[in-house]
């Protein structure tokens, strides 16, 4: 389990399927040894782009180039790619060991390294002495890392996982997703990983490349997506928000004010994107950069309501708090932090810097 | 089930006339099979097994035993290839136009056996195939067919598509995936389906009637003929024989298949 892994570029990448379109001209690289994640809702063509990179899936237009050369001829079984399926897609006929064999009996090895490897790649995925077990006599998460072993045994360019981990419990697939970056790290390889769940995206990846209606929304680092959603879906998908809606009042250093009724606000900006005076401007602000203020309490935007609705979430309080020029604005307040015991009606005044929002673009339709 | 709906007493007359109804004709054969008479009896004084005795010593009997037994085990490697082969050919591409193919395999059950008889009278007689074993095989291969597409597409309906996919992500090629992932899924579906096409060839006469006559002389070609021109009780007997083999070959298949679901 040594070497480098591949890199993995996609070409204007389109799927028609008749007159629907899976996947949108979509263009990306997969550095070497990098853990991409595709991330979207379903129907976004997450799990199209997947199959054509696996070559189950012929695309309508584009290429697919592993380490500069073209593979967008080859059948799946001439790539050499490892693929974990979602609900693993175990031969059930097979004992643990004849299916991480399997690659290895196709690649007409000898019985001595079949063992060998079959072995490795056992331990690797600590199913020491599970392999003369039938799936159906594993539990989800040893299936799993069956799949994970099978897919790993015969040193694949790259690793394909289509939502490796969506069939498991909340607690198991946070345990999994610890062992599989923990994976990654230990054999360096290059992993395209596809998921709908974007705690997943953000606490596995590398990069995240944000999908919707088969176009190719924003990719980059989970703390640059999150800080800094380009649009409405992303900062929408990607953990939660509020919006904010405005025109553009007058420019300040380092920033602009917008306006929404007797409200002002003042966003921080690059100056390079100081949108023009009069143009209606969105803001993405998350919960938890909302704090609660008293009396005396200074900050660049103070904001006024009334609690709507509260729940206590363990962690913290969530709030919704009616405010008469942006409706109901979420706040995530830390439970042992919490300046006031929340109760519906409650009028409370809230906070946040110039640098806390973001501005999004509305979505294309 | 303890709360489950009991049938009222109309229903479970119903059921037992229709069971009974299905099973007295078979029954009857036994006691006349065991008839002390020289005639199609039942028996009068006594239980005599002379009847099997005649069957089992007779070398006509034997012979058409025999033969029926090799034309069906031909058939059936016939319709078993063919009919599986379709079946994974048209659970592949899984288009329309397969699925009119599919349709159209099942047509020689589909189409009365008399029709298709004349048919092939018609064509086996320029193609010098009467009353060859090797015609016989060939009508009942094909007419096998429908079992066997039928069995094999079931359980291929319930065969996971992502196991074929998965197999060919790791660098299977077709036959490699066919051999090793596809056909041991599909066995019990196949296994069935050579089981149906078997006891189809076994007592099948209609067609037999039509394409053989001296030299191809099957089990029931030689009961028809036995009960056209004698009533010797020794057709009972042999009556009794084919449904003890089919029984069997039935609980075998009920058997695989307990053993598929357990």
């Amino acid at each position: 389990m040594s070497g480098t892994g591949h890199a993995l570029a996609l070409q204007g990448l389109t799927k028609c399927y008749g007159s629907f379109t899976a996947v949108a001209d979509v263009s990306l690289r997969v550095e070497r040894g990098e853990f991409l994640t595709l991330l979207g809702p379903s129907g976004s063509g997450k799990t199209t782009i997947l199959m054509c990179i696996a070559g189950f899936v012929a695309p309508t237009a584009g290429a697919i180039l592993l380490d500069g050369k073209d593979i967008t001829p080859l059948p799946p079984e001439r790539r050499d790619f490892g693929m974990v399926f979602q609900g693993y897609a175990l031969f059930p006929h097979m004992t643990v060991a004849e299916n991480v064999a399997f690659p290895l009996r196709v690649r007409k090895l000898s019985a001595a390294d079949r063992e060998a490897k079959v072995r490795a790649a056992l331990d690797l995925v600590q199913l020491q002495g599970f392999a003369e077990r039938l799936p159906r006599q594993l539990s989800g998460g040893q299936q799993q890392r069956v799949a994970l072993a099978r897919a790993l045994v015969f040193d694949p360019a790259l690793l394909l996982l289509d939502e490796p981990l969506s069939a498991l419990d909340k607690k198991l697939r946070a345990e999994l997703q610890e062992e599989l970056k923990a994976l990654h790290r230990r054999i360096g390889r290059t992993f395209v990983n596809v998921t709908h769940d974007q705690e997943e995206a953000l606490s596995l990846s590398d990069r995240v490349a944000i999908l919707n209606h088969g176009k190719l929304i924003q990719e980059g680092a989970p703390a640059h997506l999150y800080e800094q959603p380009r649009t409405r879906f992303v900062a929408d998908f990607l953990g939660k928000s509020n919006f904010l809606q405005g025109e553009v009042r007058e420019s300040v250093p380092g920033g602009f004010v917008i306006g929404a009724g007797a409200t002002r606000i003042v966003q921080a900006v690059a100056e390079n994107h100081r949108p023009a005076h009069g143009s209606r401007v969105l803001l993405s602000l998350r919960p938890e950069k909302i704090t609660l203020m008293s009396e005396q309490d200074e900050a660049d935007n103070i904001v006024e309501g009334r609690i709507a609705a509260w729940s206590y979430l363990g962690a913290g309080f969530g709030l919704n708090v009616e405010t008469p020029d942006f409706g109901l604005l979420r706040v995530a307040l830390p439970t042992w932090r919490a300046p006031i015991a929340p109760r519906e009606g409650l009028a409370v005044r809230l906070g946040w810097s110039a640098a806390a929002s973001v501005p999004v673009m509305e979505d294309a339709a | 089930m303890d709360h489950a709906h009991r049938p009222g007493p109309w229903i479970s007359a119903a059921a037992w006339a229709v069971a009974i109804y299905l099973l007295v004709p078979i029954t009857i054969v036994i006691p006349v099979s065991l008839t002390d008479q020289r005639f199609l009896s039942l028996p009068q004084e006594a239980l005599s097994l002379r009847h099997y005795a005649t069957v089992l010593g007779s070398p006509e009997w034997l012979n058409s035993i025999w033969q029926s037994f090799l034309i069906a085990v031909a058939s059936t490697a016939i319709a078993v290839v063919a009919g599986t082969l379709c079946a994974i050919g048209c659970w592949r591409l899984s288009r329309k136009s397969t699925e009119l193919i599919r349709a159209l395999m099942l047509l020689p059950i589909i189409i009365p056996s008399i029709v298709y008889a004349i048919g092939l009278y018609r064509y086996f007689a320029n193609l010098d195939l009467l009353d060859r074993f090797l015609g016989v095989a060939l009508a009942h291969g094909v007419t096998g067919i429908p079992y066997v597409v039928i069995t094999v597409s079931t359980a291929l309906a319930a065969f996971d598509p992502r196991l074929e996919q998965a197999a060919r992500g790791m660098g299977a090629s077709l036959s490699q995936t066919l051999r090793w992932v596809i056909l041991p899924r599909i066995a019990p579906g196949i296994v069935s389906g050579a089981i149906f096409a078997f006891i189809h060839s076994w007592d099948e006469l209609v067609i037999v009637l039509f394409i053989a006559s001296r030299d191809v002389f099957t089990l029931p070609r030689r009961i028809w003929d036995g009960i056209n021109e004698n009533l010797d009780p020794a057709m009972a007997a042999v009556a009794v024989l084919l449904v003890v083999f089919t029984l069997l070959l039935l609980l075998l298949d009920l058997a695989l298949r307990k053993r598929r679901d357990a």
